[in-house]
């Protein structure tokens, strides 16, 4: 109860600033939302081309995209600058002050750097969503649902992915790069599952969940999802449980060592 | 024989007023309103080959604008500037590569490496030969004893020994005159010493300096001729002796008092000691001209008639030596 | 001649700096060695799934565009730099008076600097993913034409400079320079190439873009890199799109000049 209080507190902050800096805010915002809303240009490009994915109609794939330009929006908005906060901090020999706090570290560090600016990239998902939801329409009621419970997993992983990145920054000191390796093995998650080979297909259901980030949400909408799908909830749950076990971990160590 | 010549320097800049809200905004984005500030406002000087001159100043008051034109960073506005022959902002290519200059707060050696690297690259830059550069690197790895610390990377050097080294960075190429911009600031005592030191060495080696500065002791431990600025305008262009004999030779003793101050006793005993109130009622500060009492004596006196908890004994401050300056 | 030799120091001292600031960080381009070869993998298996059984798409064929994603991917190893981002910065800071009082130019600075960050590029960041792609994905990397290619890469290493050089002197100029430079990264991440082969857009686009400078950094030298003999909307041979981007370049390079010239008319009028 506490810890929610405190949480919103800090949202209403971070509100309070972007309002306060409107002009940059906005700014900010319409740029995020451009260079994430980029990739789905190469889809249009390709069908413009008369070229396909196999199975697959052009408003298909964009629907994948703008699911998963959704979950990244509220990802962000929710942990993305947990790994540069955490970078700083441990670049500067500060995190120190995060450990004084009568908080958990990890959820003081959340709370605190609620970023606001995601927002755009958030809209700009919704906004493609329901332009292509228009072209493919949807399915029934039940398909809705399971589109939900795998988008909130798909968001899951993304905050599992965040977390991990972070923890990573721990111990790879100042490097700025290391949400590179992020955004790149997510790629496999904003396209149809089938034009990968099996492993790839495996690796990317049960190892590291992206596909559960934008494709099994669009499939489920659509109504064309297997049941077997759902296991994938597992490994999501499991992923996020470890991201926040390996930050919590070098905290643990990082105490230890005292910097 | 003067080494550098000013006559008549004018920098103005143009800001534009600019309103705060939407409307204002909105109203200067088609029509603004000028407003010309004058820097540095008819000044003309000379200074002489080999010496050391001191150029003193409040925040603002047009020092660092002086010294950026005599680098040749900036135009002046007009006037003209003579430097060895050079005129330092048309020649600037040229001329640069006589001259040396420090900036206390920009830093020109690289974070990551170690100073000696840094080294090298300005010996590329600036040509020296081979032979010359490990003479004078020796000489001034000695003289500022540096020579284990520039061999570690600078981030981890004090803020004393990175200043030691923006000094070797700047004389490297044995440039006749050296600028200095606040090149103490920040540092402690110890420190603060070595950089003097080294300064009056090289001076003595025939290097002219020229530094900005308002901490006053930088002055009165180096400088033989004193220019003093406020407002862009020269108020004060002498020896260092004759500023003295100007000012006289005075210190400010504050005093933190244990009960509020009674002024008539403290004038009975004190005579014509000026009195300045400071900050809240239990602080004083006295204004003493050692010329005409020994400060001894003077402690001694106060001690029967106040009771005070702390005291300490201070340069006069700028402001009030622009004053002085002002009233003479 | 001797004033050729001096610069020759000096760009080979500032370079080699550069190197041993940056060497400290060598570590992290073993991000780009993960980085690129992922993000190789995700474009073989999506252009091996548009393609199908078609022939060729916007006058490619399914091995040129697979060869066209690995030679635009090792050539951003070979140009990028941040002369923009760190010019605006030391413009910023107001530690470019430090520079103008060095007798260097500090364009010709910057350029060392970059020539010094590039070998470390070279060998940490392409270098391996070379190896990786020719010995672990058996793909045909290597350029046909090598004089040619290299002349290439060469001039959009020029190119991207200068007009990184241009965004960054923008902060002379202006207060909010970094949204200028954030906006064209934007606009050169669609039209240089790197994510698409250009041939996939609207020919007008493509005709448009022949005036601007964004192709001129990675679209062209990858596709001189794979040896295709009908380049963009000209359909220019090998030469003649080398010759094409060496014209761009020089055009930066005035560019760069006169903006120079402008910028420190106002620096040394203002002192920014």
């Amino acid at each position: 109860m506490k810890y929610i209080k405190i949480y919103f507190a800090c949202v209403k902050t971070a509100f309070a600033q972007a309002a306060a800096y409107r002009a940059d805010f906005i700014m900010g915002s319409f740029i995020t939302l451009l260079s994430n809303i980029l990739f789905p240009l190469v889809t249009i490009l390709i069908y413009a081309n008369g070229a396909e994915f196999p199975g697959w109609n052009m408003w298909e794939v964009l629907l994948i995209q703008s699911i998963y330009s959704m979950s990244t929006g509220i990802s962000s908005m929710l942990l993305s600058s947990v790994v540069w906060v955490t970078m700083d901090h441990i670049r500067e020999g500060s995190f120190e002050t995060v450990l004084l706090k009568p908080v958990s570290p990890l959820f003081f560090i959340i709370s605190a750097n609620f970023d606001v600016q995601s927002i755009g990239l958030f809209l700009g998902g919704v906004i493609m969503m329901v332009i292509a939801v228009v072209h493919t329409g949807i399915g029934s009621v039940l398909d809705i649902l399971s589109f939900l419970l795998l988008f909130v997993a798909g968001i899951m992983v993304l905050c599992g992915m965040n977390l991990i990145m972070a923890a990573i920054s721990f111990k790879w000191v100042g490097n700025s790069r290391i949400p590179e390796i992020f955004d790149s093995i997510s790629t496999f998650g904003k396209y149809p599952l089938s034009i990968f080979p099996r492993t790839v297909q495996i690796l990317s259901v049960i190892v590291i969940p992206v596909a559960v980030i934008g494709f099994f949400p669009a499939s489920a909408l659509l109504g064309r999802v297997d049941k077997e799908a759902f296991l994938a909830l597992i490994p999501c749950v499991l992923f996020l449980c470890f991201g926040v076990w390996l930050y919590n971990k070098m905290i643990r160590l990082y105490e230890g060592v005292g910097g | 024989m003067s080494i550098i010549t000013v006559e008549d320097l004018v920098k103005s800049y143009t800001t534009y007023k600019r309103g705060s809200g939407f409307k204002e905004t909105l109203k200067s984005f088609f029509k603004r309103e000028e407003i010309e500030i004058k820097a540095v406002d008819h000044i003309s000087f000379q200074i002489k080959k080999g010496s050391i001159c001191g150029i003193l100043g409040p925040n603002g008051a047009g020092k660092s604008t002086t010294i950026k034109m005599l680098c040749g960073a900036l135009y002046p506005t007009s006037g003209s500037i003579d430097v060895m022959g050079y005129s330092p902002a048309k020649d600037r290519m040229k001329y640069v590569q006589k001259i040396g200059a420090v900036f206390g707060q920009k830093s020109q050696l690289i974070w990551d490496i170690p100073p000696v690297d840094s080294f090298a690259m300005n010996k590329a830059i600036y040509g020296i030969e081979d032979a010359e550069y490990k003479r004078r690197l020796g000489e001034m790895a000695e003289l500022f004893d540096i020579g284990e610390v520039m061999y570690k990377p600078t981030r981890v050097l004090s803020l004393g020994e990175r200043m030691k080294c923006e000094f070797v960075m700047a004389m490297l190429h044995g440039p006749e005159i050296v600028f200095l911009d606040e090149p103490t600031i920040g540092l402690d005592v110890i420190a603060k010493a070595k950089i003097r030191e080294v300064v009056s060495e090289m001076n003595r080696n025939g290097t002219t300096f020229i530094l900005t500065t308002h901490d006053l002791e930088d002055v009165e431990q180096l400088a033989q001729e004193v220019i003093v600025i406020n407002h862009g305008k020269k108020v004060f262009d002498d020896s260092l002796q004759n500023l003295k004999s100007t000012l006289g030779n005075k210190k400010i003793v504050s005093l933190s008092l244990a009960k509020a101050f009674n002024e008539e006793k403290l004038r009975s005993v004190l005579g014509d000691v000026p009195v300045i109130p400071g900050s809240n009622d239990h602080e004083i500060l006295l204004e003493v001209d050692l010329d005409k009492q020994n400060i001894r004596d003077f402690l001694g006196s106060l001690n029967g008639i106040v009771d005070f908890k702390d005291i300490s004994i201070k340069e006069l401050p700028m402001e009030t030596i622009i004053t002085r300056i002002y009233s003479e | 001649m001797k004033k050729l030799k001096h610069k020759f120091e000096e760009c080979k001292a500032v370079a080699f700096v550069t190197y041993k600031e940056w060497s400290a960080y060598r570590t992290h381009s073993l991000v780009s060695v993960f980085v690129g070869p992922v993000y190789f993998i995700v474009q073989y298996f999506i252009w091996t799934a548009v393609y199908g059984d078609a022939g060729s798409l916007a006058g490619l064929e399914l091995s040129e565009t697979i060869r066209y994603f690995g030679a635009s991917a090792l050539i951003g190893y070979l140009t990028m730099d941040f002369a923009d981002w760190n010019l605006q910065m030391l413009i910023r800071t107001g530690k470019f008076l430090t520079f103008t009082l060095r007798p260097m130019h500090h364009r010709f600075f910057a350029l060392s600097q970059k020539l010094g960050h590039r070998v470390l590029g070279f060998f940490f960041e392409f270098l391996p993913c070379l190896l990786i792609f020719m010995l672990l994905f058996k793909v045909e990397i290597l350029p046909d034409r090598m004089g040619w290619t290299f002349v290439s890469v060469a001039l959009a290493f020029l190119m991207n400079f200068y007009v990184n050089y241009c965004l960054g002197m923008t902060a002379f100029f202006l207060v909010k320079a970094n949204g200028i430079r954030v906006v064209y990264q934007l606009f050169a991440q669609i039209f240089s190439g790197a994510l698409i082969p250009l041939n996939f857009f609207p020919k007008v686009l493509q005709s448009v873009m022949i005036f601007l400078p964004f192709q001129y950094t990675n679209y062209i030298p990858a596709m001189v890199w794979t040896g295709s003999e009908s380049i963009g909307v000209l359909k220019l041979n090998v030469p003649q799109a080398v010759l094409a981007q060496a014209f761009a370049t020089i055009l930066m390079f005035v560019l760069s000049e006169v903006l120079y010239r402008c910028a420190m008319k106002r620096f040394t009028a203002v002192g920014a």
